[in-house]
């Protein structure tokens, strides 16, 4: 049997008017899972979930059997990039990327010896110095990826990841993340409303839709029929233009 | 055709001139003291009463500041960061003071420090009343709230989703404090801490209370202004004032200066106004 990663039961929270309800997910280790869903349906407040970003909701989320938030913040080995980057504003592009091995009392040539593999595989070697005010939206997201990526983290938690990217860069990104996956055999969790990159990244698929998972299922059937109308509703949207194409 | 500099739009027009108006109140009311002043200012300095006052002010608005930022890095730190029981009631208690006035504080403080425990804390050694720890003190009661609502303003305002971030890089809540939240609110802390020391050197009506006004021993400069001014010695008095109103003006330039620093991290540097 395959170890669980993450496990997500009978998960309900509210916030506002909005409210995650009774979310089940099991995520394997060493899986690629994708949330697929409209703006608004929840996806960011369900990987804040994962990561244990709230303190008051109910049923469990566990990250290899312990409960999240009984983990201290420091020692969960999650890496998590922001929908907007959430880059630290005060600091250089390098000291971004190099900051949790800063944390980690590592020397300076390791830092660099880090770092620059981290600038070769995202291509952001010649922004170094900036510092993240003075970017490109392409530019803040390579590097909130590369601050992540560089703590080699067990879990890895990416909100819409790829959505200031040029198509081809974003080509080079799926095999890097996929290769990156490969070598450190993370887990990953990311949220995208790209039907197309689901597919190519993940093994399997879930749908948010008002703040509900739905259909979960392996990518290559993310077309199959479904009972649910909400769901056959929010995909024949996508359908409809992969006709085109 | 639209006029790249319309005189006509009247909303503009109109801040502008009470922006004018104020500016020529402001502008008298320093010019009252700079003029009447200046004359003195060089002989203020020969003044072995003025320099001792001079002296005394620094000493104790700079302490005060350092025991007032020492107890409200903290105290914000507690009141935006962790939760504990009654803490909305406790912000109120700690901000209470913000609305009364400096004299009843002096009182207060006056009432505690001449009770039987003020009387044990002066044969142990630590003088309040009529004593140099009593400025200090008169002044750190009279900031703190102050200084606490500034800097829990300046922590409110940093993204706690950094925070989360630098935690989930592996940082303790210590680190966390230290790399993110404390560099973050930099300009805003240190623009309290010279507000800080530029109101401590202003404070009189809690020191008055609670150390009176004694020549050479209590005599700070706001009470330099106050004794010779009452003993008819005007240009001591104005002398004082200005050497006030030029401390007053420097800080006032440091603070601007610091909020024109860190442009390099934004791309607004060149945009003046769009
Ligand atoms: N802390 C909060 N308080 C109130 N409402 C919130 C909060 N966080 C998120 N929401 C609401 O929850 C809904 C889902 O948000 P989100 O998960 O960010 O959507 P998305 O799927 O686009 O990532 C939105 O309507 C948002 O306004
Ligand atoms: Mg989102």
């Amino acid at each position: 049997m395959v170890n669980s990663m993450v496990e997500i039961k009978k998960y309900s929270i509210q916030l506002g008017k909005f409210k995650l309800k009774n979310i089940n997910l099991n995520i394997c280790e060493k899986e690629i899972f994708a949330v697929l869903g409209r703006t608004g349906s929840g996806k960011t407040v369900l990987l804040e979930s994962v990561a244990g970003f709230y303190r008051s909701f109910s049923g469990e989320v566990t990250i290899q059997g312990q409960q999240v938030i009984d983990i201290p913040l420091e020692k969960r080995e999650i890496g998590f990039v922001y929908q907007d980057f959430g880059l630290f504003p005060h600091m250089t592009v390098y000291d971004n990327i190099t900051y949790g091995l800063k944390i980690r009392r590592k020397d300076k040539e390791y830092k660099k010896k880090m770092a620059d593999r981290m600038a070769e595989i995202l291509s952001i070697g010649h922004i170094l110095n900036q510092y993240p005010g003075t970017l490109s939206g392409g530019e803040r997201q390579r590097t909130a990826l590369a601050r992540a990526l560089i703590l080699e983290p067990k879990l890895l938690l990416m909100d819409e990841p790829f959505s200031s990217l040029d198509p081809a860069t974003k080509e080079t990104m799926y095999q890097q993340i996929k290769k990156i996956h490969e070598i450190f055999g993370c887990t990953i969790l990311f949220v995208t409303h790209d039907f197309n990159e689901a597919q190519i990244m993940a093994d399997r698929i879930g749908i948010m839709v008002n703040g509900e998972l739905k259909g979960i299922r392996k990518s290559a059937d993310l077309f199959e029929s479904y009972q649910d109308e909400e769901i056959t509703e929010f995909l024949s949207g996508f359908q409809e233009r992969r006709m085109c194409i | 055709m639209r006029k790249r500099f319309s005189v006509f739009d009247f909303f503009e027009l109109f801040t502008i001139i009470i922006t004018i108006i104020v500016i020529i109140f402001s502008s008298t009311l320093i010019l009252a003291i700079v003029l009447k002043g200046l004359p003195y200012l060089g002989e203020a300095f020969y003044s072995e009463e003025v320099r001792f006052s001079i002296k005394l002010s620094l000493y104790t608005a700079t302490i005060s500041t350092v025991i007032c930022m020492a107890l409200a890095i903290p105290t914000a730190y507690a009141l935006t960061r962790t939760s504990f029981p009654f803490k909305k009631l406790c912000q109120i208690i700690i901000e209470l003071p913000l609305s009364m006035p400096y004299l009843v504080l002096g009182l207060s403080l006056l009432i505690i420090f001449s009770s039987d425990f003020g009387k044990a804390l002066k044969s142990m050694g630590f003088k309040v009343v009529f004593d140099k720890n009593g400025i200090i003190l008169a002044q750190t009661v009279v900031n703190l709230p102050y200084v606490i609502r500034f800097i829990r303003t300046a922590f409110e305002e940093v993204d706690e989703r950094l925070e989360f971030i630098s935690g989930s890089l592996g940082a303790t809540k210590w680190e966390r404090f230290i790399t993110i939240t404390l560099p973050l609110s930099k300009n805003a802390i240190i623009t309290t801490i010279i507000l800080a020391w530029s109101r401590g050197l202003g404070e009189f009506g809690a020191t008055l209370m609670l150390v009176g006004a004694t020549r050479m021993k209590t005599e700070t400069l706001t009470t330099s202004v106050y004794l010779n001014l009452a003993t008819g010695d005007t240009g001591a008095s104005m002398a004082s004032a200005t050497v006030i109103l030029i401390i007053s003006l420097i800080s006032l330039f440091v603070t601007n200066w610091i909020g024109k620093k860190n442009t390099q991290e934004s791309r607004m540097k060149d945009v003046k106004s769009w």
